[in-house]
């Protein structure tokens, strides 16, 4: 095993009955890295984290895990902690029962169980709550003991199921801290599997973007944002104007179009509404809707290119309705893709 | 206006007076000192009461409806319990055909099922009417079983097991450390309702009697075409505040009703 | 979901075997009885014999007869009595729901027997109508359709009502005012509005108290006696009194005819409902 591949999937193929949800799938993860499984529902990314935890049988293909091969180990056995989406705390027991559930489970009693549940709980800073039920804590303090209930065990790899979806936005960058400081301390390689964006970006070391079972594109949040190679990944990231070249030509609904400038050698160009630049170049539009944003104001334009997008800063004058407009798309400012699909 | 603020009472009182006031009339029937059963009741007494307790097939049979409740309830869950698990957690092959046979018992009327055993059962097998009514009782509370506990299942999430076995359980260690302390409250009710329909069944019974061996009801109704004294009268008070009882606790303490 | 198969048939198999054994394959026996020609073959002349002879005829009519006649009082009283319980405060409507219920928990034995007491010679009504001076010798109510009308219906009741009070709170809050501002009277109200939006839970009820008096034996046996027979009863007779057990297989399958027809109606509404909600 190298430090590069402390847990790697070897083309892992899943599936539910005759549907296959993963295929061929090929990934590999250093210790104590934070990566998220980033994708829209239906990606695979769940079904992956599921048989890494061991809960979905493997059709094809090696789950190995701190040099050892675990795709026949069952759940149980396997080191492995998963944060449910719903927490999915035990009802009938206490928040201390919770947390010392799996640790009682190791044959842990008498004071080291004590010390190792107080332990956790106050790294997650409940301490004073040992004694509630779960239904009597708010969502957030439940995540946190769904966290401390995995972390006490020592997993080798935490999984987490949309960790910050049901929370609201102040708690969200809590926990976000929280995840990531229990990262830092511990060390501990997390998976996480979101569909938001912003949360994979703001919290991953490395982001995987998945899509219908397959790995779309690898990368750190810098380069999925910046320079997404694929018009999905482009797409999934908030390049909202993306056409595909045609021998270095952009392909419209208008034919093909000349870009100034030298012609790039990719599948495609996507740019950001912000990288359009408005008021002079060789393209006219009309303003079909627009919306202020705070700090900037969009515009949507009806073009020969099909619509376009764009952003400018709200200190900019404002456009009318029916506004004719020039703009230019810089191909120096797109991201050049690889991949058109 | 005044009609129809009349109309509500009205119909509540009516209605209520239709389906309460046979039983009051009962219970005040019971307390007779007369010879005979009427209304109103002639003088005071709790001979009748009393006499129940004395009538020596009664005891007998209510010893054979409440071994018939609690054995028959009891077998109906320890099928019912794993069977509503299987439907409600895995995917099943033929999930659809076990649904429908197991609940079906509730479909076909308790006669012919009675009639169909003591013909196909008891005779050619040489089976004791005691098991048979035991296997018809336990046949009968199985739909019930199944039915109150699935929903109890259906209202928990599965999650939790999963996450019991990342804590190191096995799938049976989860059932019984995180599925059965959360559903408790479904068994019990789908216990009491079980023991409730067990009880009061008359027609399954009607064919599997034999000499000495009767259920409380089918006894009651041979005992009242012979004698017409306030006895039964008595008993049926009995039974109905020993239900109502159980019903009572049962929901306030399982809020039973949510399963039923 | 879990995947595993074999797991999945070793919990559910024994309760699957179990009914298929005491319950299922001893009933089917039962029911080919009356196709059975006892040489060999099959035959429905079981059927054509027992619906020839006019008792058989009497018997299957009043059955038919009586089930719908109590299925239709108690649509009637049960409208009355839900419109009233839905109306109450949530306190006494909890309390007034319970006292509907409380019935179903007791006895059909009790609950039957008290109408001897009321329907008897010496009944309470008979008591009544002579001190009223409305009969001279007491009326002979008892072990006539009617009191196993009026045994039926008390039996079946609750369950109609229980039907028809949770399609009423399920039913849209503003459907009546909306009606009544656009001009219908109430009784448009209730059949172009109230009926429509209610059927479902009607069909639930009416088809419980329906198959429920079908196959009611108790109410038949007590208040019926051993001359107004219904199906039930007749079967028992035929077992018990004639040992004639084609004659009981005939009216077995008749009776699970009838009552699959009528769940069978009843999951159709169900199921009708579910497209409904699916493509809304």
């Amino acid at each position: 095993m190298s430090d590069a591949s402390y847990l790697s999937l070897e083309k892992l193929t899943l599936a539910y009955g005759d549907s296959v949800a993963v295929a061929n799938l090929d990934l590999n993860i250093r210790k104590g890295e934070l990566i998220a499984l980033l994708g829209p529902s239906g990606c695979g990314k769940t079904t992956t984290m599921r048989a890494i935890a061991g809960l979905l049988a493997v059709k094809s293909g090696h789950v190995r895990l701190d040099g050892a091969d675990i795709t026949r180990v069952p759940a149980n056995k396997r080191a492995v902690g998963l944060m449910f989406q719903s927490y999915a705390l035990f009802p009938h027991l206490s928040v201390y029962e919770n947390v010392a559930f799996g640790l009682k489970l190791k044959g842990m009693r008498g004071p080291e169980l004590e010390t190792k549940v107080q332990s956790g709980l106050k790294s997650v800073g409940l301490s004073t709550f040992a004694n509630r039920k779960p239904a009597e804590l708010s969502g957030g303090q439940q995540q946190r003991v769904a966290l401390a209930r995995s972390m006490v065990m020592e997993p080798k790899v935490l999984l987490l199921d949309e960790p910050l979806s049901n929370l609201d936005a102040r708690l969200r960058l809590e926990m976000r801290t929280e995840l990531q400081r229990v990262q830092k301390e511990t060390g501990v390689t997390m998976i996480f599997v979101t569909h938001d964006q912003a949360e994979a970006l703001a919290l991953a070391d490395r982001i995987v973007v998945m899509k219908s079972g397959k790995i779309e594109q690898i990368g750190s949040p810098e380069d999925i944002y910046n320079r997404p190679t694929s018009s999905f990944v482009a797409d999934f990231v908030g390049f909202e104007n993306i056409f595909p070249l045609e021998n270095g030509k952009m392909k419209t609904s208008a034919g093909l179009i000349d870009l100034s400038g030298k012609p790039p050698s990719a599948a495609g160009l996507a740019w950001r509404p912000r990288m359009v630049s408005l008021g002079t170049g060789p393209f006219q539009g009309t303003v079909r809707g627009t919306s202020f944003a705070g700090d900037s104001r969009e515009y949507l334009l009806d073009t020969s290119l099909g619509p376009i997008k764009a952003e400018v800063e709200a200190s900019q004058p404002a456009h009318a309705l029916g506004a004719d407009l020039f703009f230019d798309l810089p191909p120096e400012k797109a991201a050049p893709l690889l991949r058109f699909v | 206006m005044t009609l129809r603020s009349l109309f509500i009472p009205i119909t509540l009182l009516l209605v209520i007076a239709f389906l309460i006031g046979p039983f009051l009339i009962i219970v005040a029937a019971s307390f007779s000192a007369g010879e005979t059963l009427a209304f109103p009741p002639q003088g005071f007494s709790l001979r009748w009461i009393a006499k129940v307790f004395t009538v020596e097939s009664f005891r007998a049979s209510f010893g054979m409806s409440l071994f018939l409740a609690i054995g028959g309830t009891a077998a109906a869950l320890i099928l019912g319990i794993p069977a509503s698990y299987a439907l409600s957690r895995y995917k099943l092959p033929g999930a659809e055909i076990v649904r429908t046979v197991v609940s079906a018992p509730i479909i076909v009327p308790g006669i012919i099922v009675g009639l169909a055993l003591l013909r196909y059962i008891v005779v050619p097998f040489q089976v004791g009417i005691t098991l048979a009514l035991f296997l018809a009782h336990t046949a009968l509370v199985l739909p019930y079983a199944v039915r109150v506990v699935s929903a109890s299942l259906d209202n928990l999430r599965s999650d939790i097991e999963e996450a019991a076995v990342l804590l190191g359980s096995s799938r049976l260690g989860a059932f019984f450390r995180v599925v059965m302390p959360n559903i408790r409250g479904g068994i019990m009710s789908a216990f009491i309702l079980g023991f409730v329909t067990s009880f009061n069944q008359v027609p399954v019974s009607l064919f599997l009697s034999g000499p000495g061996v009767r259920t409380l009801p089918v006894d009651m109704i041979a005992y009242m075409e012979i004698v017409f004294d306030p006895s039964v009268a008595a008993l049926s008070s009995l039974l109905a505040f020993l239900s109502i009882g159980i019903v009572f606790v049962a929901e306030r303490f399982l809020g039973f009703s949510r399963y039923v | 979901m879990f995947q595993n198969r074999t797991e999945a048939l070793a919990l559910a198999l024994p309760a699957a075997i179990f009914a298929a054994a005491v319950f299922l394959v001893p009933v089917v026996i039962l029911l080919s009885d009356g196709f059975r020609v006892p040489t060999g073959g099959w035959t429905i002349s079981a059927y054509t014999d027992f619906f020839s002879n006019s008792l058989n005829q009497a018997v299957f009519l009043r059955t038919l007869r009586l089930g719908a006649l109590v299925t239709i009082a108690s649509a009637v009283i049960g409208y009355a009595a839900a419109f009233a319980i839905v109306s109450l405060e949530p306190g006494a409507k909890g309390k007034v729901t319970g006292l509907v219920v409380l019935p179903l928990m007791i006895s059909p034995v009790a609950r039957t027997y008290a109408w001897i007491v009321i329907l008897g010679r010496t009944g309470i009504v008979n008591q009544a109508f002579q001190a009223l001076g409305i009969t001279e010798a007491p009326l002979r109510i008892l072990f006539s359709e009617t009191a196993i009308f009026i045994g039926l219906l008390q039996l079946f009741l609750p369950l109609m009502i229980i039907s028809l009070i949770s399609a009423l709170e399920n039913m849209p809050k503003d459907a009546i005012p909306a009606a009544r501002v656009l001009g219908a009277n109430w009784f448009q109200v209730f059949w172009k509005v109230v009926l429509p939006l209610t059927k479902e839970g009607l069909v639930i009820g009416g088809t419980l108290v329906f198959t429920g008096s079908l196959t009611a034996y108790i109410t038949p046996a007590i208040l019926g006696g051993s001359k107004v027979l219904m199906l039930e009863t007749l079967l028992y007779q035929q077992v018990a009194v004639s040992n004639n057990f084609v004659a009981a297989s005939v009216i077995a399958f008749i009776l699970i005819v009838m009552s699959f027809a009528a769940n069978i109606l009843l999951k159709r509404v169900a199921t009708a409902r579910n497209k409904q909600r699916s493509q809304a």
